[in-house]
């Protein structure tokens, strides 16, 4: 910890709940002569969120903000309201803080219903924030789904021409696997009830966890494995993915991309390993395959793409698949530069998509083949959308680079120990893809002779708002890529214990 | 004594007829009929195997079923009446602008 | 005193790559005195530095300073972050900042009319020099991969300098863009195989610090097998960075960028970041004696293919280019013999053969310098005269001698130092390399291999000088041409300043090794017997000239040398030999062949485009229509069953009817079946 804050706020973790949700009801009814005053009131309100959520970082006993309150309780079902918040989430809480202000601020020109848009951006926080923070399997579901309505609405509301479509299938794509994981749910808290009250508390269950069998732990970890897998997606059940980005509005995808697709990891990790650490060492090979066939044929398929946006979502699946292998590594370096992934991923991201979101609205169009020398007409946004993809492509000295070093470290080490280092060979190809494709993209949307296949003349370079949100981020990347132990401190005493608790069995 | 085979024939019999009624009958008003005639070959029944095993609860069942029956008939009398003065007619094959 | 703040070394470029960056439209020339002040900054520095280590105890023993600071973990393994001081990176640290700093002066003059653009260029030439000296300074291979990358990044970035609204019209700007992608992307090729030699030697010793990796204790007790590995992946990441064969084709392309640029990259900074490499990684690559032959072999055949490809070029930055190539192929020629025999030598505990092969990595070092000057001359030179004749085409130069005297005789001096015209720098260090290559030839199983590699050396030798020539007459005698009769003269002091200077130390930095280089520069991998290679022996300014002078062979190459450059006279300027004879003006298959660089770029399109696009269009496909097909067929037959199953709702009361009716009937045969069949009452 490198500044701690001397006072404590009391409810911390509950305000990250009620402030998002009482911010989206006070956009709401920011309707009709008042729209003006929408995107001040979701800043405002969004802003003291990333700031609490901030507070979590310069906290050194996290203990202090965990919450719990009985919710239903019957003669055989427990259910609770818990908060906690511990070196797995507190990036992931800051993260989301961070994301949802920060696309906010970039939407600040959003002209269309504004006060629906704002509002629906914090009821995402509310669920988002309650994934990461709840300690209770039955509020972690009914966080889980929350974050789906909002997304959905503003797929389907503010999204491009095809987002009924696309939001449809975001939703019931990701609906169906959430099902599944429900089925796992029940089957952990009943499991681990042997017969008793079902408390449905992490706590709990992990506690009753060691009365489970290997073959129930082999099942039961498809289940839950294949619900959390969806959503970061794996292929081949990532289709929605770039559907939905393609269609959302920048801030959707911002979040989407950012903070949606890491609930899966976090999920894989916080619920799989945890508590099903048997059912990870029989499915450790498939995982394997699975993050390495990511990889490769996300970064495969971003090469063929001519919509910009749609690469980067392509892209988020290679990267996702790094955070599957690292996983699946069950080490502590591992599970540490899975996290630092997450994180890293969050942040570039976010940059990406901001940056496609400009080119769709400054330029006028997304498609690569149209477009070409833009850099001599817009040289900040041409700066912007270098450094993001640079800082992707895993440019040393940024925070992308750490994450896949990290990761492929801990991948050389599975990869020797089970005697095929040439596995490597595999991540190191998607790393030359990986900037093969940017490069490439970049080469014939930036640079060469200036396009005459659209109309430039109202092209315009990159507005105050947007250039805030994206200077805030790229100095993070930086940062974190100079100082990566600002991130990796909080993270390694979580995956040291985790991976300890891996090798026991 | 008569035994009790005839009177559940005859009752099924009765039932059949109806059922017959309600699917074949254009008329609205005959499937009604038909519906009270299905009805009352489930009363029979009760009443006969009442009779028979010196149960009153059957015929307590057959009490609250015509009074059932009562309202059903009204209420369905009701539907038909409002169905004809939108409509113009009771037929039933015309009555299909309920489906999908 | 000094040692303490090396930190400041890359740290005040990178500064003044922020604050150009970040104000440099106020500043004047666009912050270009910033960025000289960077670079002399770090070149007085560098010279303090350098100083104090030379005359303190830690230059005999143990060899080098160092000092480190945790950066983070990565699990149980620390990765450090600090400064690693020794003869190597001075020498490093001393000639890049300086070059640097001159080509800095030069580009004052040279970029003056680019407008708006000059801050982009000084910001961008900042991280440049950063790259280089934070390389030379770090004291772990991570540290030094991330300048590493940093200066892929800046080669891109510059090399794409025009890459867009380029002055000379939009297929310039295509093509600019086109060749900093493929620098980029090559290197990076070499760049992942580097990272894949990090996780080896992280994995095995536990620790990426120079002073744990190189240590002789903990090298002997890792697997020889993973040693080979990460050398061999190590050297994969030079291959990309000095373009060497096979991936030496970015290079030539890389001509696209500013001529300032080419010269940054080719004499200061990145390919030589890849020599420095090998040279750093000695005490490791020697463990095996394969390494080090491939690292030879390499190195010859590129110094021989590259010298092909430039004796008929007719643009006058493509023949420097290739000539870098093939000097940087000495190089690898030099420090793999070397190697070779140091190796060879640690097997069998013979001290003559490691002292045999420290000349081999002198000759390496002292050529890299030496070439970093007439280089850099060469490459301002070059630019000098594009900037008056604004072409590069040497067809449409010649008879610029008259013109441009200064350019002419400071050219005259860098092609003289290149070709290895006796007593100029390019000599000393040419016939080193060559004599490590020959004595490698002695001994080892493979050793006839460097013999081969010896004698392609020397006929590179003959093409060297024929194609400096060549160029030389070209462009300054003979007929002027259309370029000559626009040109408007001699270059700005700006820019004839530095190549004076430049000329100076071309024409004699070669004789530091009559001086006692050799002791200097060995004594770094001598390590006070730590890392157990090299021997800190000088041989002595008598010791040389003995060894160059007395030897057969030395009279061999010079008059090889002197050959190549009459028949260049002979062709070029007195115009009484017709090369279109020889090569059937043009039509011969070799000519065509060397005109197309031996039709790799061709293959290489080839496969790139089948491995990546063509690959990917495979992946599209599934993606498009397998995958994504059956999701869509999925709901399509949800959607499609459910509709037709509606038209079973006909809305006729009595179909409704009939079908309870029906449903009754056969869930009454069903129970009486399952009463029958289940043997019930």
């Amino acid at each position: 910890m490198f500044f701690e804050l001397p006072f404590e706020i009391p409810y911390l973790l509950t305000l990250l709940l009620v402030v998002p949700l009482v911010g989206a009801m006070a956009t709401l009814a920011m309707g009709g002569e008042r729209q003006k005053y929408a995107k001040y009131t979701a800043g405002v309100f969004s802003g003291i969120t990333m700031v609490l959520s901030m507070v979590l970082l310069f906290t050194p006993d996290l203990s202090v903000y965990n919450e719990s309150h009985t919710w239903i309780e019957t003669a055989g079902l427990r259910m609770s309201y818990i908060l906690t918040v511990d070196g797995l989430s507190i990036l992931m809480v800051f993260l989301t803080g961070l994301l949802v202000f920060l696309s906010t601020v970039f939407s600040a020109r959003e002209k269309d219903k504004p006060h629906y848009f704002f509002a629906l951006l914090l009821a995402m926080e509310v669920g988002l924030m309650g994934v990461y923070t709840a300690a209770d399997y039955f509020l972690f579901y009914i966080m889980w789904e929350v974050t789906l309505i909002p997304m959905y609405f503003l797929i389907s509301w503010f999204g491009g021409p095809r987002r009924h479509y696309a939001a449809i299938k975001f939703f019931i794509y990701t609906h169906v696997a959430s099902l599944v994981m429900l089925i796992g749910i029940f089957a952990i808290v009943f499991g681990a009830a042997s017969g008793g009250v079902a408390d449905f508390s992490f706590e709990a269950v992990l506690a009753g966890s060691a009365v489970f069998g290997s073959t129930f732990q082999i099942l039961v970890f498809g289940l839950l494995f294949f619900g959390f897998a969806v959503k970061m997606p794996i292929v081949p059940f990532h289709t929605w993915l770039p559907d939905a980005h393609v269609e959302a509005p920048t801030a959707g995808s911002v979040l989407l991309a950012g903070v949606m697709l890491k609930m899966g990891s976090y999920g894989i990790i916080r619920v799989c390993l945890e508590v099903l650490p048997e059912g990870a060492q029989y499915w450790q090979p498939i995982m394997i395959f699975i993050g390495i066939l990511a990889m490769i044929y996300g970064a495969y398929a971003c090469i063929a793409q001519k919509d910009l946006k749609k690469m980067v979502a392509f892209s988020s699946i290679s990267h996702m698949g790094m955070v599957m292998i690292s996983i699946a590594c069950l080490s502590s370096i591992g599970i540490q530069f899975a996290i630092f992934q997450m994180f890293a991923h969050g942040l570039i991201s976010a940059v990406l998509f901001m940056v496609c979101g400009m080119a769709g609205h400054s330029i006028g169009t997304r498609e690569i083949p149209l477009l070409g020398g833009i850099a001599g007409k817009m040289p900040v946004f041409a700066a912007f959308m270098m450094f993001g993809f640079m800082a992707s492509l895993g440019l040393p000295g940024l925070v992308g680079f750490w994450a896949e070093f990290g990761i492929i470290f801990s991948f050389y080490d599975y990869a020797v120990s089970v005697d095929m280092i040439w596995l490597i060979a595999l991540c190191l190809l998607s790393l030359l893809l990986t900037a093969g494709y940017y490069l490439w993209a970049m080469q014939r949307t930036l640079f060469g002779r200036l396009t005459n296949k659209i109309d430039l003349s109202h092209i315009h370079d990159v507005s105050r708002p947007e250039a805030i949100a994206l200077g805030v981020i790229c100095a993070l990347i930086a940062l974190y890529g100079l100082w990566p132990d600002l991130a990796l401190s909080y993270i390694d005493g979580y995956a040291s214990s985790l991976a300890a608790s891996l090798g026991v069995i | 004594m008569i035994p009790i085979e005839v009177y559940l024939v005859f009752a099924a019999i009765l039932f059949a007829i109806g059922a017959y009624g309600v699917v074949v009958k254009n008329n609205t008003i005959v499937v009604l009929m038909c519906i009270e005639l299905m009805l009352n070959a489930a009363n029979i029944n009760f009443i006969v195997f009442s009779a028979f095993t010196t149960d009153v609860l059957g015929q307590v069942f057959v009490i609250m079923s015509i009074s059932v029956a009562a309202a059903e008939v009204a209420v369905g009398i009701a539907i038909l009446l409002n169905a004809y003065k939108v409509k113009n007619t009771i037929e039933a094959d015309s009555l299909a602008s309920m489906r999908w | 005193m000094f040692v303490e703040y090396t930190w400041l070394v890359p740290l005040v470029p990178m500064l003044c790559f922020v604050i150009v960056g970040a104000f440099g439209k106020k500043m004047p020339e666009g912050g270009g005195p910033v960025a000289i002040f960077g670079a002399l900054f770090a070149f007085v520095m560098s010279v303090l530095i350098s100083y104090e280590f030379f005359t303190s105890a830690a230059y005999s023993d143990p060899g080098f300073i160092t000092a480190q600071i945790a950066w983070f973990s990565i699990g149980d393994f620390t990765i450090n972050v600090g400064y690693y001081i020794d003869s190597l990176s001075c020498l490093m640290i001393l000639f890049a900042s300086f070059i640097s700093m001159l080509i800095f002066i030069y580009s004052i003059g040279y970029m003056h009319g680019e407008g708006v653009k000059k801050r982009r260029y000084y910001a961008e030439v900042s991280l440049f020099l950063t790259g280089m000296l934070g390389l030379a300074v770090s004291s772990n291979f991570l540290e030094m991969f991330v300048f590493w990358e940093a200066m892929g990044l800046c080669s891109y970035l510059l090399i794409g300098f025009w890459g867009f609204t380029h002055p000379n019209g939009d297929d310039a700007a295509d093509n600019a863009a086109s060749a900093a992608k493929k620098a980029f992307l090559v290197t990076r090729l070499g760049d992942v195989c580097l990272m894949g030699g990090l996780f080896v030697l992280l994995y095995a010793f536990g620790s990426l610090d120079y002073v744990t990796v190189f240590d002789t204790a903990a090298m002997a007790a890792v697997d020889p097998n993973m040693i080979m590995l990460a050398s061999l992946l190590i050297f994969g990441g030079v291959i990309g960075k000095s373009a060497q064969f096979p991936l030496l084709d970015w290079l030539p392309d890389a001509m696209a960028g500013p001529t300032t640029v080419s010269a940054l990259i080719h004499a200061a900074t990145m390919v030589k970041a890849g020599v420095y490499l090998v040279a750093r990684c000695f005490p490791l690559f020697t463990q095996n004696p394969e390494v080090m032959l491939f690292v030879g072999l390499i190195g010859g055949i590129t110094a021989f293919f590259a010298a092909t490809m430039a004796l008929n070029n007719m643009n006058i930055k493509k023949v420097l280019a290739y000539s870098t190539l093939s000097q940087l192929g000495y190089m690898f020629l030099a420090l793999g013999a070397g190697g070779y025999m140091m190796a060879l030598g640690i097997q069998s505990g013979d001290n003559h053969l490691i002292a045999a092969g420290a000349v081999g990595y002198t000759a390496g070092c002292l050529h890299m310098v030496n070439h970093a000057f007439f280089k850099a001359l060469l490459f301002l030179g070059s630019g000098s005269v594009i900037h008056a004749t604004g072409t590069e085409d040497m067809r449409e130069m010649g008879g610029l001698h008259k013109k441009m005297k200064i350019t002419s005789i400071t050219m005259l001096i860098g092609s003289l130092s290149i070709a290895g015209f006796p007593l100029f720098s390019g000599f000393w260090s040419k016939e080193l390399v060559l004599e490590a290559a020959m004595h490698a030839g002695d001994y080892g199983v493979e050793g006839y291999l460097f013999t081969i590699m010896w004698v392609l050396a020397i006929v590179t030798a003959f093409m060297t000088a024929f194609y400096m020539f060549r160029m030389w007459f070209m462009t300054f005698k003979g007929k002027p041409g259309h370029g000559t009769e626009h040109s408007h003269g001699e270059s700005p002091k700006s820019m004839t300043a530095p190549l004076v200077v430049l000329s100076a130390f071309a024409a004699a930095i070669g004789c530091m090794i009559l001086f006692g280089f050799d002791e200097y520069i060995t004594i770094g991998i001598n390590g006070a017997g730590q890392f157990q290679v090299g021997s800190g022996h000088g041989h002595g300014m008598v010791g040389w000239l003995e060894d160059i002078f007395l030897s057969a062979y030395t009279y061999l190459t010079v008059v090889l040398v002197l050959a190549a450059i009459g028949i260049a006279y002979l062709m070029y300027s007195k115009k009484s030999v017709d090369p279109g004879k020889i090569n059937r003006n043009g039509n011969s298959l070799l000519y065509r062949a060397l005109s197309n660089r031996w039709y790799f770029p061709q293959l290489y399109n080839r496969i790139g485009w089948g491995l990546g696009y063509g690959v990917a269009k495979g992946v599209e496909f599934v993606d498009r229509d397998v995958i994504d097909g059956t999701v869509n067929a999925l709901s399509a037959a949800v959607v499609g069953g459910g509709e037709s199953l509606s038209r079973v709702q006909t809305g006729n009361v009595r179909d409704y009817a009939a079908m309870v009716m029906i449903g009754v009937v056969l869930l009454f045969a069903v129970i009486v079946a399952l009463f029958y069949f289940m043997g019930g009452a």
